[in-house]
């Protein structure tokens, strides 16, 4: 989050859109970088629109095809480039009018996750709904694009899921290993973020080692000037961490994400989405 | 998993249909081709089915149609006229073979110099191959054929102006065949033309002698039936790319127009390949899928199973009718007002490629034409990119060209007679470092230059031979080496 890069929100046509531009707005004020709201188009040419079946080719068959597909897809293009634009132009203005400045708006065709990835040079942060429009019409409480994205991108992603209210406090689903650590780390290192308390919470079994691990989370970011407070709640940690965030009153979780490979998750689940779903409060996953 | 279900699942109803009208253009066109290569028509509609439903899953190129044709037809008129079908079969499978080694090795990447014009010629000279095949039908028959093939026609360009709702095509096939099945007209029908698929196929063995003899019976038949399908077919792939806006695997390509021909030789099918009209028609029709492709192949089976009955009577007339729309479709009529505006060159080497291919029969050989003269109109054209410039010094006795350009085999001469060797002078140089020499033609054109200003007794310098010039020379060259001057000029 310290790189001078810019606040990447990404939105599709649905109500989480207002979410993830004010949660973005937020990121990018706090952080003094640049906002960029990105409108992906999934182009689908292999479906086809046509309902000739005459069968009968003539003079300059192909042609007047290339041509005429040329034309049909050239039409659907402008009008969806359109929508995109006034649609964008909308989230821009909530945007300015929730005080951040430099926003940008920008479209791309293209698949999610392809384009997503395209950026990570320039981004310090991503945001995005947890779900999307294409979840919209189904049950699922965390879109299909969630996981493959957090794991793909190594940036720090925050994925919102509610109505925005402006963060008071952090906690750190924390659990000594690697990627919390380094969770832990980027915190420290982003004075911007000094004044909300921190809220450092371990889980789990009970180890010999999570005294040590707490101290060292606790050492690291009072030097960086935070205020912070550790606890070790032993039990199911998706319960537990649940619980932590309304019994203190959070409102950003904060967690390393899929440390398990995909196999182990097909065979033990995934702590991280079992989080994302249980977890009401918008929530930053780090992917180190 | 996301791929195979955008190839396959995410266009179903589109491609359902669009197979649907492509089985049905795809009967006629079978068995035409089977009888332009000699055989009975089940032979072509076998490979037609097997062809369209082992490239749905092995092709490269996901919406087009591959099947017998006619481009291929022609090249196995001889083999089975001379040796039988059983060798086709085999010829076939080799063809096969061929194909998927050359898939493997990427030959597909030589389709780059296979210019534009070439396409066209092969193009042009496809859709005038396929409609002389039809004149053994339209010459000396009676009187009834040509008004059956001209209302043919007239439904199948007429009938869209109506409805695009159901295939002209089809349409104009089944009224001829009631036609003249109620009237009794009596003209030559599919049935007369040999056996129809009465089962599915089955597999079976070519009955050939394994021997070195029969492998160069069909070697050279299998050679150029590789050349010309892959030709097709990667062709065939740009244009859908083209039409459908999405990329296409070349080098999968050719392995699954490989496998799908070993499948059809090993099913009593002949060698086919992509064709064009048909894709044309397949993707009008709104098919994008690997679906299309597959059901077009199930389809034209079912169709034939079920109504053997009824195609053995549809009159030869009526296919004539629905091949001459093929040919009239696939013929790039743009070429020929083209030929005025597009420069010389590229309409000479259109039209060769099409006269060679139409004289032979074998589209390879108008091909390897058609490359060779745009490889020798390139080759005149960047020749002509060389300057020699020269200034006299030092009170006339130093003279310095400057080149500039291409120097190689089709500029050496010229770049050679650029120098005034009658010129007495103590010292050339010569400025070479805005040129470039591409072989070895070009490096003895500078060393005879050398050696003729040496004779002269003048001292000759080259200066600025640059990186890839100076390779050449380094590797090459004779004139820094003492005795240069016997080696290359003979006294």
């Amino acid at each position: 989050m310290n790189q001078s890069k810019k606040v990447l929100a990404c939105v599709d046509q649905s109500p989480y859109a207002d979410y993830v531009a004010d949660y973005s707005a937020w990121a990018a004020r706090r952080f003094s970088l640049p906002l960029e709201l990105l409108h992906i188009i999934d182009r689908h040419p292999e479906i086809a629109t046509s309902d000739d079946r005459s069968g009968a080719i003539g003079f300059d068959a192909q042609e007047n095809l290339l041509n005429r597909l040329t034309e049909e897809e050239g039409q659907r293009a402008r009008e969806i480039r359109e929508r995109g634009r006034v649609f964008l132009n909308t989230l821009k203005q909530r945007c300015e009018r929730a005080g951040t400045d430099n926003v940008d708006t920008r479209q791309r065709y293209g698949q999610l996750l392809d384009t997503l990835d395209e950026q990570q040079q320039d981004v310090a942060i991503y945001v995005l709904g947890r779900r999307g429009r294409s979840a919209a019409h189904t049950q699922r409480d965390l879109g299909r694009h969630v996981e493959s994205i957090s794991r793909n991108i190594r940036r720090p992603i925050l994925t919102v899921a509610s109505e925005f209210t402006e963060p008071k406090s952090l906690l750190v689903a924390y659990d000594g290993k690697r990627m919390t650590r380094g969770c832990i780390s980027l915190i420290a290192g982003n004075p911007a973020l000094a004044d909300l308390p921190v809220h450092v919470v371990m889980s789990g079994r009970e180890t010999a080692e999570a005294e040590k691990q707490l101290h060292w989370a606790r050492e690291t970011l009072a030097r960086g000037g935070f205020s912070v407070e550790t606890a070790y709640l032993p039990g199911d940690p998706e319960q537990q961490i649940t619980r932590a965030l309304s019994d203190r009153d959070i409102d950003l979780l904060i967690m390393g994400a899929y440390s398990r490979s995909p196999l182990k998750t097909l065979f033990f689940g995934s702590k991280t989405n079992d989080l994302l779903r249980a977890s009401r409060v918008p929530t930053v996953t780090v992917h180190l | 998993m996301t791929k195979i279900r955008q190839e396959w699942f995410s266009n179903i109803r589109s491609d359902l249909l669009a197979g649907l009208v492509v089985a049905l253009a795809l009967i006629p066109e079978a068995i035409a081709f089977s009888i332009i290569a000699g055989v009975d028509p089940r032979v072509g509609l076998y490979a037609s089915f097997c062809i369209a439903v082992v490239i749905a899953f092995a092709g490269g190129r996901p919406g087009m149609i591959s099947a017998a044709t006619g481009a291929m037809a022609l090249l196995m008129v001889t083999l089975v006229r001379e040796h039988g079908l059983q060798y086709l079969f085999a010829a076939t499978i080799l063809t096969g073979i061929l194909q998927i080694v050359a898939g493997w090795i990427r030959l597909g990447e030589l389709m780059r110099f296979v210019s534009r014009s070439v396409v066209t010629g092969f193009v042009n000279a496809l859709a005038i191959l396929i409609f002389m095949a039809q004149l053994p039908e339209l010459i000396d028959v009676p009187y009834a054929v040509y008004v059956m093939a001209a209302t043919g026609l007239a439904i199948i360009y007429g009938l869209p102006y109506v409805t695009r709702m159901v295939p002209s095509p089809l349409v104009a096939i089944v009224l001829l065949t009631a036609i003249s099945i109620y009237f009794g007209v009596d003209v030559r029908t599919v049935g007369d033309m040999g056996d129809l698929p009465s089962t599915l196929p089955i597999f079976l063995f070519p009955d050939i002698p394994l021997s070195l003899e029969t492998f160069q019976i069909i070697l050279p038949y299998a050679a150029t039936l590789m050349v010309v399908g892959l030709l097709e077919s990667l062709m065939t792939a740009t244009i859908v790319d083209d039409l459908t806006d999405t990329p296409s695997n070349k080098s999968r390509e050719c392995v699954g127009q490989g496998i799908a021909n070993i499948a059809s030789g090993f099913l009593g099918g002949m060698a086919g390949c992509a064709m064009i009209g048909q894709s044309v028609i397949n993707v009008k029709s709104g098919g994008r899928g690997r679906l299309s492709t597959l059901s077009a192949g199930i389809f034209l089976l079912l169709l034939l199973l079920f109504f053997s009955d009824w195609v053995r009577q549809i009159p030869m007339a009526a296919l004539v009718a629905v091949m001459i729309m093929v040919s009239i479709g696939t013929f790039n009529w743009d070429s020929i007002r083209n030929l005025r505006t597009h420069p010389p060159s590229s309409s000479v080497v259109m039209i060769a490629t099409v006269i060679v291919t139409v004289a032979t029969h074998d589209l390879a050989q108008g091909v390897l034409s058609g490359v060779l003269l745009s490889g020798f109109f390139f080759a005149h054209k960047v020749g002509r990119i060389l300057v020699v410039k020269s200034q006299s010094g030092d009170e006339g006795r130093l003279r310095t060209y400057t080149v500039l350009g291409q120097v190689f085999f089709a500029s050496a001469d010229r770049f050679s007679q650029s120098f005034d060797y009658k010129e007495v002078i103590e010292k050339v140089q010569i400025d070479v470092s805005r040129a470039h020499f591409w072989d070895i033609t070009a490096v003895s054109a500078l060393d005879k230059v050398v050696l003729k200003f040496r004779r002269e007794g003048a001292d000759v310098e080259v200066i600025g031979l640059n990186e890839a010039s100076a390779t050449m020379v380094d590797r090459f060259a004779l004139h820094d080496k003492a005795d240069a001057e016997d080696l290359l000029l003979p006294h």
